[in-house]
């Protein structure tokens, strides 16, 4: 079991507890390079298989770690970033450290969330008005936001938003008020994630 | 209560998988399994990136950008170098 599975990268804090990881580990710790830290599981292959069951288990760790000791900003890593060693894994947290930095510095003190907007069978809408007012009653209070497929011809808003901790309990009053405006759409309101959708970065590797 | 709101809900297998499997930090498996011989290259957009060709094409741009900027920034570029035994170089601490 020598190989680390990462679960996302946080700074100036060391995460450890006992819980249901990837791959039937049962505790994350951190690897660090000097106030980086990647969160890891110990796991025996650097291609681990997708299943449910492991993706829900990354995504409940990236939740857990977000919610460890009052609240950490952890820059949350897809599925599968599987590491040969700590060596790896520490030139990694070297390498790309402005652009973890960065990252980190954009979800600072957020939360994301999921916001569906569906209409009703057979209602006839105004998908113009109701994104309309979509934007006006949510990007307010949103940091950032970033649509999402819209993958349904009843599928009127599909978007990801970047909410401040402190602006949750705002923006969850603002899906209610929305939710009462309009009858003709069923709002599917999800999270709060990880902010995996405001953390665009890709690290290569030239050989 | 003063104000109604909606809870969101965090139990969607769909939801979950939408994220987790697409999106979050990507690194290349080279990066993950070797040190030596390889130099890292970091990609970091404000926009989706939707495929591998698309992430191709930002690679080559960004590596253009960096080459230009390189000179003048020599934080940023000790911060790419890679050295062949990383835990062994004493590093200065922050």
């Amino acid at each position: 079991m020598s190989n680390r599975y990462v679960y996302g990268v946080v700074e100036g804090d060391t995460v450890e507890f006992e819980t249901e990881a990837v791959a039937g580990a049962d505790r994350v710790y951190t690897i660090s390079h000097r106030r980086l830290g990647a969160v890891v599981s110990d796991i025996d292959t650097t291609d681990p298989e997708e299943t449910d069951e492991d993706a829900q288990r990354h995504d409940e760790v990236l939740r857990e770690i977000m919610d460890d000791d009052g609240g950490t900003t952890v820059v949350p890593m897809q599925f599968g970033m599987a590491f040969e060693s700590d060596r790896e894994l520490k030139n990694v947290l070297r390498g790309a450290r402005p652009a973890f930095r960065r990252a980190m510095n954009d979800i600072d003190g957020t939360v994301e969330l999921g916001l569906k907007l569906v209409s009703e069978a057979d209602a006839d809408i105004d998908r113009e008005a109701i994104e309309a007012a979509a934007a006006d009653r949510f990007e307010p209070i949103a940091d950032q936001s970033v649509t999402n497929d819209l993958f349904s011809d009843r599928l009127v808003l599909n978007r990801s938003y970047l909410v401040a901790e402190d602006e949750r309990e705002t923006f969850d009053e603002a899906v209610a008020d929305f939710e009462a405006d309009h009858d003709d759409v069923i709002v599917q309101y999800t999270g709060p994630f990880a902010p995996y959708s405001f953390v665009d970065v890709k690290i290569g590797a030239q050989q | 209560m003063a104000h109604p709101q909606r809870r969101p809900d965090s139990s969607s297998l769909a939801e979950v998988l939408d994220r987790v499997l697409d999106k979050g930090v990507v690194i290349d498996v080279w990066a993950r399994i070797s040190v030596v011989g390889i130099e890292l290259l970091t990609i970091e957009a404000r926009v989706v990136v939707a495929s591998v060709d698309t992430f191709l094409h930002y690679a080559e741009e960004i590596a253009k950008i960096e080459q230009a900027t390189a000179e003048g920034d020599l934080e940023e570029l000790e911060e790419l170098e890679v050295e062949p035994r990383p835990e062994s170089s004493p590093q200065s601490a922050e």
